[in-house]
């Protein structure tokens, strides 16, 4: 973990904070529950919200999500340093939708619980609220400035700060902004952070997620040529050692479908074999944040106090399988203090993820 | 009622009675008029016959009886024998744990079909595995606080009969189509409907919290444990042979009643030994880094059938003149957590047996019979180590001192669930009219009291503990 995950991230100085550029693209980004499409997410943003928008990327023609970096050939020979955007896209009157927060926890096997004890409000789980960010950390990764390709892009970890339960149906607004771009044996790495503001200005969420741009192997601006980099250390992890399991889950070969079509990640390697394999993957695999949001509800940590959770991947979890998870509770109730999670493939025993979460 | 009983009560300082000493007591001829005055308290429930079908393996002979013509079986077999018909009792009480919804009655209705008159009110309950035991434990507390005179305890399972349900994307689909008021909202119902929901939902015995099967989940607490395969096939082999003995002396001669031309138990293996177990494959556990143990052989199979108990006051039994087997003398729940893995799926007996001995001031030592049932031979054998380590009797129970060892010659004396098999709720009966039986037996023979444990395992961590004395 690296320093900046364990305060809540704020937004750098010098970036600019901006409406989306592509005031049309947004609303391809967003759909309703029902595929009722947003007309105009940017423009009007309360009448969205009055509509429950939220995330979901089905109507969206594909071509539309592509950063001009893929349309172009020659992608992986990037010439030149590279820079992000110093840009932060807000976006207001966000909303989750009651039945589409229902239809995901079903999916997640999470549990809705009141927002605060006999509210009749209920909150939104932590890792719905990550697929409300979502769509706002895309429209900044999809930007003709963004210099990788978010297409085939590898979620590698993601830090959240559930700083205060969000209501369902409750508008807050999202700041979306990406930094710390770096070198990873792999290829290239970079944060995507998305902040969720209530009216009154507080954070209540934030989330840090860590993309890997496979085989980018390039100059990055600001940065001495790649020698040893900090990931290059990760490579000399000890072998994995499975713990006892305490659970299982079965996963379907239509797991990879039933998160895209609550979280809105249409993303190809999820949905199908041939559709992963187009992308150079052997074959479909289940959504990071799927078996994030999955173990985080297998974990006891109690309504009301401010969590922070952070999510490494190891192998992703090729579908369908059979995976193998052990759940550490540190203290139950008011006594909770923390929580482990471990996901595995049992068969070959292959670490997928592993899931921390922490009182704040 | 709290206020009556305070007043009529014995003058006791301790939260539990001890209900031994049962010398004086009124007889409420009718206790179902609020009205009463005369002190139910010191009232014994004693179990006075028990009755069931040969139990089957899945698939067999009963393979297309329902539940409810099984529980009928058991229930009119009980009737029958101790000369009931027509009789309204105060309750009977049984449950199925794989249940189809239309059975929501499903103890009321076997009532109506059965000998027993028509105005005997019944209910059903459900607490997986330990459902029987729960029903006796029930039933008497009724009759004990003067509630009811007589009663049916029991239950039932068909894993052949199981209901087969749509799958929960086609069940929200159509529940939606029914709420539906306009075309279009039907059409959209519709829309929500894809190809793999078509496939039905067929009940499994996965853990919903965890998704690991319940040999799964035995097979990290054998292994946490360390019990062999030398044991576990040992254990098994004795329940074939206990069970075997027991049919050849004609023990189940008034405790079962032939079912669809069956009448014994089709799982039994008289010739059972530990060499033909030692030659099974292991089934659970083997994606674990130990050895896996856990064979066919040694886990309980999955099976038909039904039981039934019949409970009364000692006034209603000679009244009828049926002798009292034994009193139900106390029962004690306990579950664990093994969501997150801090303690074994089928462990909770383990945590239930101290607390309820230690209430009555026994140890197990005590005990002139064990009665520990058989969900898998290594549950048996890992509750008993359990209870021999002080470790675990120091850190989990709080004990000064482990609770020792158990005589083998006293446990599961005439066979248990490995080798009648286990058609889930069906199983207290069984154990419970067996054991009451034996122990009526052995007080005879002897000249003093018995006294017995039952300790059944449940799913969801769950676990019964009863204590039974020779009435």
């Amino acid at each position: 973990m690296s320093a900046a995950d364990s305060t809540v991230p704020s937004l750098p100085e010098g970036y600019e904070r901006t409406m989306p550029s592509g005031a049309v693209k947004l609303p391809a980004l967003y759909a309703t529950a029902g595929a009722r499409a947003a007309t105009s997410a940017a423009g009007d943003a309360a009448a969205s919200a009055s509509r429950r928008v939220l995330p979901a990327l089905r109507t969206s023609p594909v071509g539309r999500i592509l950063p001009a970096s893929l349309r172009t050939p020659g992608r992986d020979r990037v010439s030149g340093a590279l820079e992000l955007p110093r840009v932060a896209h807000v976006v207001e009157g966000l909303a989750a939708d009651p039945e589409w927060h229902e239809k995901f926890c079903r999916v997640v096997h999470a549990t809705p619980h009141p927002e605060a004890p006999g509210s009749a409000e209920t909150a939104v789980f932590s890792g719905a609220l990550h697929c409300l960010a979502f769509p706002v950390a895309m429209s900044v990764l999809t930007r003709k400035d963004f210099p990788l390709p978010v297409l085939g892009m590898v979620h590698i970890s993601n830090t959240v700060h559930h700083v205060s339960d969000v209501a369902v149906g409750e508008r807050v607004t999202a700041t979306a902004w990406t930094e710390n771009l770096r070198a990873h044996r792999a290829g290239t790495m970079l944060d995507a952070v998305v902040t969720l503001t209530r009216e009154d200005g507080s954070v209540a969420w934030a989330g840090r997620s860590g993309y890997l741009a496979k085989g980018v192997h390039t100059a990055i601006a600001g940065e001495a040529p790649r020698a040893g980099s900090e990931d290059a250390a990760q490579r000399e992890h000890a072998p994995f050692e499975a713990p006892l399991p305490t659970g299982q889950w079965s996963l379907g070969a239509g797991t990879g479908r039933d998160y895209a079509a609550v979280s809105g990640d249409y993303n190809p390697i999820h949905l199908s074999d041939p559709s992963a394999r187009a992308l150079g993957m052997k074959g479909a695999i289940a959504h990071g944040m799927y078996t994030a949001s999955r173990a985080l509800a297998l974990t006891g940590v109690p309504s009301e106090v401010p969590f922070t959770w952070s999510v490494d991947f190891a192998t992703p979890v090729r579908l369908p399988a059979t995976v193998a998870v052990a759940v550490d509770d540190d203290g139950r109730g008011a006594h909770w203090s923390a929580s482990h999670v471990q996901v595995w493939g049992p068969k070959r025993n292959r670490p997928h993820a592993q899931l921390r979460v922490a009182a704040l | 009622m709290s206020e009556n009983t305070q007043r009529n009560a014995p003058k006791t300082t301790e939260k539990t009675t001890d209900t031994r000493g049962t010398g004086s007591k009124p007889a409420p001829v009718m206790a179902a008029t609020g009205k009463h005055a005369s002190t139910p308290a010191g009232t014994r429930a004693v179990v006075v016959a028990g009755n069931r079908i040969p139990f089957s393996r899945a698939g067999g002979p009963y393979a297309n009886a329902s539940n409810q013509d099984m529980l009928t079986a058991a229930i009119d077999g009980l009737v029958a024998r101790t000369g009931i018909a027509g009789e309204r009792l105060g309750a009977v009480a049984a449950g199925a744990v794989i249940k189809h919804s239309r059975d929501f009655n499903l103890t009321r209705e076997s009532v109506l079909g059965s000998a027993l008159d028509h105005a005997t009110p019944a209910y059903d309950v459900q607490m997986a595995c330990a459902t029987g035991m729960e029903t006796v434990s029930s039933i008497s507390n009724k009759i004990r606080l003067g509630q009811i005179e007589a009663g049916i305890a029991g239950g039932v399972d068909s894993s052949s009969d199981a209901p087969i349900a749509v799958s929960e994307g086609l069940r929200r689909a159509l529940l939606k189509l029914q709420r539906a008021k306009t075309t279009m909202q039907k059409i959209q119902a519709f829309k929500d409907i894809r190809p793999a929901d078509l496939t039905p939902a067929v009940p499994s015995s996965g853990e919903p919290r965890t998704g690991l099967s319940m040999g799964e989940h035995q097979a990290l607490t054998t292994q946490h444990w360390g019990i062999t395969r030398e044991a576990q096939d040992e254990l098994a082999a004795a329940s074939h042979q206990h069970l075997a003995a027991a049919y050849e002396r004609g023990f189940f001669d008034d405790l079962v009643t032939p079912f669809k031309g069956l009448t014994k138990d089709n799982n039994m293996r008289p010739d059972s030994t530990v060499e033909k177990l030692g030659n099974l494959n292991p089934v659970f556990g083997k994606k674990l880094s130990g050895e896996a143990t856990m064979t066919a052989g040694n886990s309980t199979p999955l099976t038909d059938g039904a039981s039934a108990v019949l409970i009364t006051t000692d006034e209603w039994a000679s009244q009828r003149g049926l002798t009292p087997l034994a009193e139900v003398v106390d029962t004690e729940s306990a579950a664990v957590d093994f969501v997150t893995g801090k303690e074994g799926l089928l462990m909770a007996p383990a945590y239930a047996v101290p607390r309820l001995l230690a209430r009555h001031g026994l140890t197990l030592q005590d005990l002139d019979l064990v009665e520990i049932h058989e969900a898998f031979a290594s549950t048996v054998l890992a509750i008993m180590k359990a209870w021999e380590s002080p470790e675990f009797c120091k850190d989990r129970l709080g004990l000064d001192a482990p609770l020792g060892s158990i005589d083998r010659s006293k446990l599961n004396v005439n066979g248990s669930s490995l080798a009648t098999g286990h058609p889930f709720a069906a199983t207290g009966g069984r154990i419970v009219a067996s054991t009451a039986k034996e122990l009526a037996a052995r007080a005879k023979a002897e000249g003093r009291p018995q006294t017995a444990l039952i300790s059944v395992c449940a799913a969801g961590g769950q676990g019964v503990a009863m204590l039974l004395r020779s009435a």
